[in-house]
């Protein structure tokens, strides 16, 4: 198994979990994957015809968004890929996991205004079970280091 | 199939349904027409003098009952009884209507006399007693239980007027058989409350909107912008504001505001600056800018139906109170981000490159073809007046004439049309039309109308701040759809109102009453959707803070200026 995954979605909450994949990705000498996923979910209750057009628009953000992150570790003397991906956030964090067999998946705690996005300690606590069951990555969290 | 495009599918077939019933009603009513020779004549109308169609006139014999003329009012209120053999000694005149007490009068010796030699009579006009039902209340509850579902997201827009109009139905239909003032109205009788020239208008600009934001002209203009500022906050954030403001005056706000928030997340990251410093002030001048034209927002587009106002009559009388409002938020913005605007910490030359890639019009032939076509628009819009050119004609020649000319994917386009939102105002448009029918409507005129009596000022006032209030937390299209027979009201009874200035008044606090909360507008529901998916979120708390001081000056300017042009 080779290789970490780090699940972005930019902003200052995100910035922990960047930093925290770059050092992980120092330590251990693993490339590192910076992943970003389009979720047009918030769309359901209010304009749904431009879902098209408004996911290309979000695929750029999310590949800046990415390249940050990137132009980050590089900075640090690391060398980051990046991958924008379209769906449910969790099952596309999976999916790379399983794609790259990656032996880390680093996740931030985004809180928001939104049940749904909210990663409850119990939410990710099954989150995390979940990664390890179906892609055999250890999860890493910014303020913990790999959990158990 | 997506959910969305299994909801756009089953509200295409919704919504055509609805066109057929419709053009079968026409049918019917076209075919009733009676002739006759000699004819009394009249017209009901309602306690706030509103012509009443659909009431049934009959003249009977007054010792026996039987029903010697009869005939339905028409929608101008009018009727007219074919008088054929001999009358009886005492005929009376009942007229009779759902939600109305049932009128009688006896016909004078003098007009018997009149009829008998074979002339026409015309009477007075009849107002009829409105009736409280059960209908009332059901009607009432059920629009009030649709706001709710709209305001807490819990189904769908479409959705939600789609049950209150199956509740009506239900009530009507079934209700009534168990008891007789449950019921509110037909099928029939509640297609007469949609506004066709509403829903072609609406179509006809989706197809332009999806026809143009392929181009990729809005990322392109918002690079630009960036270029002309030279990166600077403090000069791109009113130019972003400006290109989000004119974009919503000719776009609807939703739209816009899905194409300059990507773009503009972007730029601000490229800046190094909290994106919100541009989106919050960008979302509140797509809902300012948006009231200057006709077609900028959709309640707008239902004010100018049912008013009669054209896009010219929106031009002059508001622009300069949205240009003014317009100013106040520019100030205003650059002063609350006045720390995240002085922040910048310099372009990331990486980031910057990717975006200048990235930010070319996509599709340079298409974009001529689109200005061509919109220029022609506009011009028919603002010309289409004086030859009597409705502007959903105007929408729809000039949304058929991109189609003809640029020959897209048709089934892209079909799929852009966002179909559940026709569907939502056709919907919409039967909910309100329930409790019109029913007199609540009337009812909140009649108070209305007696609160601001014959001030003008009183009921601009009014009008403006109670819609912009209550726009915080009601969806402001269903209000505005509720509201629009009241200023209608207000607009003949009130002395000097005959200028339409209350709907303007409707037009400002509906739209920019919106910039008062999140839930205060859909753009703002959007908007804070791309935002947070970029990570960051705009809290309820947030946009409160942020949004009500920017309600407060961007409706007291507008609202200056719409006393300096009325009073």
């Amino acid at each position: 198994m080779s290789g970490i995954v780090c699940a972005i979605r930019g902003g200052p909450t995100s910035q922990p979990t960047i930093e925290r994949a770059i050092a992980l990705a120092k330590e251990t000498q693993l490339p590192l994957h910076f992943l970003y996923v389009v979720n047009l979910d918030f769309l359901t209750y209010s304009e749904s015809s431009r879902v098209r057009h408004l996911s290309e628009e979000m695929h750029e953000m999310g590949e800046l968004i990415v390249l940050s992150a990137q132009e980050k570790a590089a900075a640090e003397g690391v060398e980051a890929h990046g991958e924008v991906r379209h769906g449910s956030v969790g099952e596309e964090i999976i999916n790379l996991c399983r794609d790259l067999q990656a032996e880390y998946a680093v996740l931030g705690r985004p809180g928001g205004e939104r049940e749904e996005d909210v990663f409850t300690r119990e939410r990710l606590q099954r989150f995390m079970g979940e990664i390890r069951q179906e892609s055999g990555a250890e999860v890493v969290l910014p303020e913990e280091g790999p959990a158990t | 199939m997506r959910p969305a495009a299994r909801m756009a599918r089953l509200s295409l077939i919704v919504l055509f349904a609805f066109i057929a019933a419709a053009g079968w009603q026409y049918a019917v009513a076209a075919s009733q027409s009676t002739p006759g020779d000699q004819f009394l004549m009249g017209r009901v109308l309602d306690p706030q003098d509103t012509p009443l169609e659909g009431a049934a006139i009959r003249l009977v014999d007054g010792q026996s009952g039987e029903v010697i003329a009869e005939a339905l009012s028409q929608p101008d209120g009018r009727y007219a009884l074919p008088i054929t053999g001999d009358l009886p000694q005492d005929p009376l005149l009942m007229i009779e209507r759902d939600h109305y007490k049932i009128f009688g009068q006896e016909l004078g010796r003098d007009l018997l006399g009149v009829l008998a030699q074979g002339g026409t009579i015309s009477l007075p006009s009849i107002t009829l007693e409105r009736q409280i039902t059960a209908a009332f209340w059901i009607a009432t509850l059920v629009f009030v239980l649709v706001l709710v579902l709209i305001a807490t997201g819990l189904f769908h827009n479409t959705l939600a007027t789609l049950i209150g109009v199956t509740l009506i139905y239900a009530v009507s239909y079934i209700g009534e058989h168990l008891h007789e003032g449950l019921y509110i109205f037909d099928f029939q009788r509640s297609l007469h409350y949609i506004d066709w020239n509403v829903i072609f208008l609406i179509m006809g600009m989706m197809i332009v909107i999806a026809v143009v934001e392929e181009t990729g002209i809005f990322q392109w203009l918002a690079f630009f912008a960036y270029r002309i500022s030279g990166g600077r906050p403090y000069i791109l954030l009113p130019i972003l504001m400006l290109i989000t403001g004119v974009a919503s005056a000719f776009l609807d706000n939703v739209t816009t505001m899905l194409l300059m928030t990507p773009i503009t997340v972007q730029i601000a990251l490229v800046l190094g600056i909290d994106p919100l410093a541009f989106i919050l002030p960008e979302v509140m001048a797509s809902n300012v800018v948006g009231v200057s034209t006709l077609i900028g927002t959709p309640t707008n587009i239902l004010i100018g139906s049912f008013g009669q106002i054209s896009f010219n009559g929106f031009l002059i009388n508001l622009t300069p109170g949205v240009l003014l409002a317009f100013v106040g938020l520019i100030l205003y913005s650059a002063y609350i981000y006045r720390k995240d605007l002085g922040g910048s910490q310099g372009a990331s030359e990486l980031l910057l490159e990717r975006l200048s890639e990235r930010s070319r019009i996509q599709q340079p032939e298409d974009l001529k073809k689109a200005g061509v076509v919109g220029a022609g628009m506009i011009l028919l819009f603002i010309l289409g007046e004086r030859f009597h050119l409705l502007p959903a004609v105007t929408a729809i020649m000039g949304a058929t004439a991109l189609l003809v000319w640029i020959r897209p994917d048709i089934e892209k386009m079909i799929e852009a049309v966002d179909w559940t939102t026709l569907v939502f105002f056709l919907a919409l448009f039967i909910t309100v039309g329930a409790i019109q029918e029913v007199g609540l409507i009337g009812m909140i005129a009649a108070l209305v109308g007696r609160v601001v009596g014959d001030s003008l000022l009183l009921a601009m006032l009014g009008v403006t701040w109670l819609s912009a209030l209550l726009s915080m937390v009601i969806a402001n299209i269903p209000f505005t759809a509720a509201m629009l027979p009241v200023v209608g009201f207000l607009t003949r009874t009130v002395p000097g109102a005959g200028s339409k200035a209350l709907y303007f008044c409707l037009s400002v606090g509906s739209a920019m009453g919106g910039n008062g909360s999140l839930i205060g507008a859909s753009a703002n529901m959007v908007t804070a959707g791309i935002s947070e998916s970029a990570g960051y979120p705009i809290s309820y708390a947030y946009f409160f803070k942020k949004g009500l001081p920017a309600l407060l000056i961007t409706v007291g300017l507008a609202f200056a200026w719409l006393l300096i042009r009325f009073l």
